[in-house]
């Protein structure tokens, strides 16, 4: 599973990010963090980008980007 | 105060001036606490080599000279924007003070993020708690004490849009900066397994590299080693992580937390500064839905997000054109009318030849009116670009319309340059370094000229006010968007052609709406159209000067045909004629306009409009009528500013056309032009090739003449093509010729 194909409202907590070099240290940056719960808000009126929540913040990023992201669903 | 001042002697000549950094996440509200802080006293200008802007101010308090410089926003200290390292290097190579770390006191947690990294630099901080009241409104309590406590760095909480907290955080600043020894923040620890291995780091560069103690703050550089920081690798020539692979403590490290230690490194900062923010802020039992959640379900809709979008974009030019449109003229009737009439009394007064006088008159003084027209229309437009962006809602554009910029290979905040290309070209090729990725970079600014900029507008206003004027909002509607079509198509054409490979990164905060100050925005305003008109007015004035001797050299020509400019543009006419207007005074007007767009407009009103003296004369009104009808007119414009808002969306006219200067200018237009070709020549003057600041813009910014090159040729033959199929293609419909 990961963070694009979550549908908004559903919540993830982040287990692993796949990306690498400056992508995988701007997501870090963000805290976008292994172990950390998010929450997909919405998705752009023509589907892509996604809005998340993530540490209190409303974060958005591209579906190429959020694949990258393993997630676990959270019930 | 003043009693205080005669008991201790005045400090000596060679005082010392403080050096204090601001740094903070963007939209925490740093640039409104500069602003509240320094005010007016602002300098804006570049950071050394690059293009991002730099804010500095030398400001006095208490007798203490501060000198205080503005870093860029910036979540991080690592090394992957320009941003990012011009914040780090001046950190580094300058060590200020202290440093005023400005925390969103809404989003706690993200801030000290930054703050953790700023603490690891050794250097006196003194945080600005900001929006402090939102966060107050939204339930969240905050012990500052407690912060100040675990961080060792004074407190202080801001409302930078209220200027509350600033006089605090300015008396902070000067006790820090007075005695920074006893004021070095606190160590915060990472954790044993962390701690003991930046400690054998920071041993080996004693024992081996020395010289770099020197140059970098010794834990700093342990960390930035440990986490394989390419920036400091590289400065340090260090080669590879090898060269730290080696101690015990590192390899248990790598055996207990996994290789990725930029990751280990990352999550620790943010363990910290979550274990903070659990600590010193207490959250109310209920969060309310928030304002900005109730504004995104429709702003974000899936369908009204477009429509509110193009709608909000509609409102800020309507709102710009017809706000300044009554000033643009009043100043233009005014340099023209009592200013120049008065100059060219006093100068047949004094006796001056005609040629003088000419020059003067419709050289200079009309130079210095083509300039001064334009103040209403940039500041309007600045004004509400800069209201999109300090209100959250330009992050919110990006995100909407994310998905068809990327279609053309763009990124997201390409959205924003290309925008601001509707304004001025030439701010949006230097806004294009929000981009990291340099070929999108490029592309976004190859398309920029298409946006059709404020210079253009005014040719429009008068050929639309001519031919259009019933439905002149329309007209002047379709060029725009005739301009995005064509990016859209060029866009799609380059990214298959020169530009193929990566996408650069859209990870992008949206941040929470907020009304941004008056004030503030005033200030920036400001700021962004003083630029605009030191650079551009002092080119608008030089061109319409030179012009004049273009157009009446050699001197004593009878027909301005016969001047200089006149025939270069008999050579060029021929080429235009397909197009619907090859003639010599269009052509001549293209040629100037080449330097600066609007002066298309200006040229034919100096080939056009003859000089009138014998009319003049007639009916030339006395100092006393022309000072009252200065001010009279002057109420009248702001008037009709306020109506124009309140009228009718859609039905507005300009009310330029209404007056009286440009008649005589529009009746010549009226038959040299047909409706079919005045819009094939509006196509024209959009596509053809972008201005000479603008080329300035683009060799400046990416250090060679290469792309401007490329956007010079393409926009050639564009402009050209599209002309020609306007212009033909409607004598086909039989639209006329």
């Amino acid at each position: 599973m990961n963070l694009a194909k979550l549908a908004p409202g559903e919540r993830g907590k982040i287990t692993k990010i796949g990306a690498l070099g400056p992508l995988k240290r701007r997501l870090m940056d963000m805290g976008v963090l292994v172990g950390e719960e998010v929450r997909v808000e919405k998705v752009a009126p023509l589907g892509d980008p996604i809005e998340i929540t993530v540490k209190n913040y409303k974060l958005s990023l591209r579906k190429s980007e959020a694949e990258g992201i393993a997630v676990e669903v959270v019930a | 105060m003043k009693s205080l001042a005669l008991k201790i002697p005045p400090a000596p000549a060679a005082q010392k001036i403080l050096t204090v950094a601001v740094a903070g996440n963007p939209n925490a509200g740093k640039s409104t606490l500069i602003n509240a802080i320094a005010g007016t006293r602002l300098q804006v200008g570049n950071w050394p080599g690059v293009t991002v802007e730099k804010k500095e101010a030398v400001l006095e308090y208490q007798g203490q000279k501060i000198r205080l410089v503005d870093l860029p926003g910036t979540y991080s200290l690592s090394p992957y924007s320009e941003e990012e390292r011009i914040a780090r290097d001046f950190l580094l190579e300058e060590a200020p003070d202290v440093i005023i770390d400005v925390i969103d006191a809404t989003n706690l947690e993200r801030n000290l993020y930054l703050t953790m990294q700023l603490l690891e630099l050794g250097l006196p901080v003194v945080a600005a708690l900001n929006i402090y009241d939102e966060a107050h409104n939204q339930g969240l309590q905050i012990n500052t004490r407690a912060i100040e406590e675990v961080l060792g760095a004074r407190v202080v909480p801001t409302v930078a849009t209220k200027k509350r907290g600033v006089e605090e955080l300015l008396a902070a600043m000067v006790a820090v900066g007075d005695d920074p020894g006893a004021r070095r923040p606190r160590t915060v620890s990472y954790g044993t397994d962390i701690e003991t291995a930046a400690q054998e780091v920071a041993e080996e560069i004693k024992r081996l590299h020395p010289h770099l103690e020197e140059r970098y703050p010794l834990r700093w550089l342990a960390l930035k080693l440990l986490e394989g920081d390419r920036q400091v690798l590289q400065e340090a020539r260090l080669g590879g992580n090898e060269a730290f692979a080696g101690g015990q403590a590192v390899r248990h490290l790598r055996q207990a937390h996994g290789e990725d230690l930029e990751a280990l490194m990352a999550d620790a900062r943010y363990g910290r500064a979550a274990g903070l923010t659990r600590e010193v802020m207490k959250k109310a039992e209920r969060q309310r839905t928030e304002l900005t959640e109730k504004i995104d379900r429709w702003v974000l809709n899936r369908f009204l997000g477009i429509p509110i979008f193009l709608a909000a974009m509609w409102l800020v030019f309507k709102l710009t054109f017809d706000l300044s449109a009554p000033f643009s003229d009043w100043m233009d009737q005014m340099i023209n009318g009592p200013f120049k009439r008065g100059a060219e009394a006093l100068m047949t007064l004094l006796q001056a030849p005609d040629w003088l006088v000419s020059l003067a008159t419709d050289g200079v003084i009309a130079g210095v009116g083509f300039v001064l027209v334009f103040i209403p229309v940039i500041f309007a437009m600045m004004f509400f670009i800069t209201f999109l962006e300090g209100s959250g809602y330009m992050a919110r554009a990006a995100f909407v319309m994310d998905r068809a910029m990327h279609a053309m290979g763009l990124h997201g905040k390409s959205f924003i340059p290309l925008l601001l290309g509707f304004g001025c070209n030439v701010p949006a090729i230097y806004a294009t370094r929000t981009l990291e990725n340099p070929r999108d970079k490029a592309l976004t600014a190859l398309l920029i000229p298409l946006m059709s900029c404020g210079a253009r507008l005014p040719v429009y206003v008068v050929f639309v006010g001519v031919f259009f004027a019933a439905y002149s909002g329309t007209v002047i509607w379709s060029l725009y968007v005739l301009g995005l079509g064509l990016a859209v198509i060029m866009g799609v054409l380059f990214k298959k052609t020169i530009f193929r490979g990566e996408y650069p990164l859209f990870i992008m905060e949206l941040p929470p709406y907020r009304l941004p100050g008056l004030k503030s925005l005033l200030i920036h305003t400001w700021e962004k159209g003083k630029h605009f008109l030191i650079k551009a007015g002092t080119y608008i004035f030089a061109v319409s000067v030179l012009t004049w001797f273009l157009l009446n050299l050699p001197w004593g020509v009878e027909q301005k045909k016969d001047s200089y400019l006149g025939q270069a543009a008999a050579v060029v006419a021929p080429v235009l004629k397909p197009l619907g207007f090859g003639n010599w005074e269009a052509a001549a007007s293209l040629i100037t306009g080449v330097i600066a767009k609007e002066i298309v407009v200006g040229t034919m009103g100096e080939i056009y409009t003859p000089k009138a003296k014998d009319a003049k004369q007639e009916a030339a009104p006395t100092l006393g009528e022309d000072l009252k009808e200065m001010g009279v007119s002057f109420l009248a414009a702001g008037k009709e500013a306020v109506l124009n808002v309140f009228s009718s969306f859609g039905s507005t006219k300009f009310s330029m056309e209404e007056k009286e200067k440009n008649r005589p200018l529009k009746a010549v237009i009226q038959q040299q032009f047909t409706p079919l070709s005045a819009y094939a020549f509006m196509a024209f003057v959009l596509l053809y090739m972008p201005c000479m600041v603008v080329a300035v813009a683009f060799r400046h910014e990416f250090g060679s003449w290469k792309w401007f090159g490329v956007a010079f040729g393409y926009e050639m033959i564009l402009a050209w093509v599209v002309a020609l199929a306007i212009y033909q293609g409607g004598k086909l419909l039989g639209l006329g010729g």
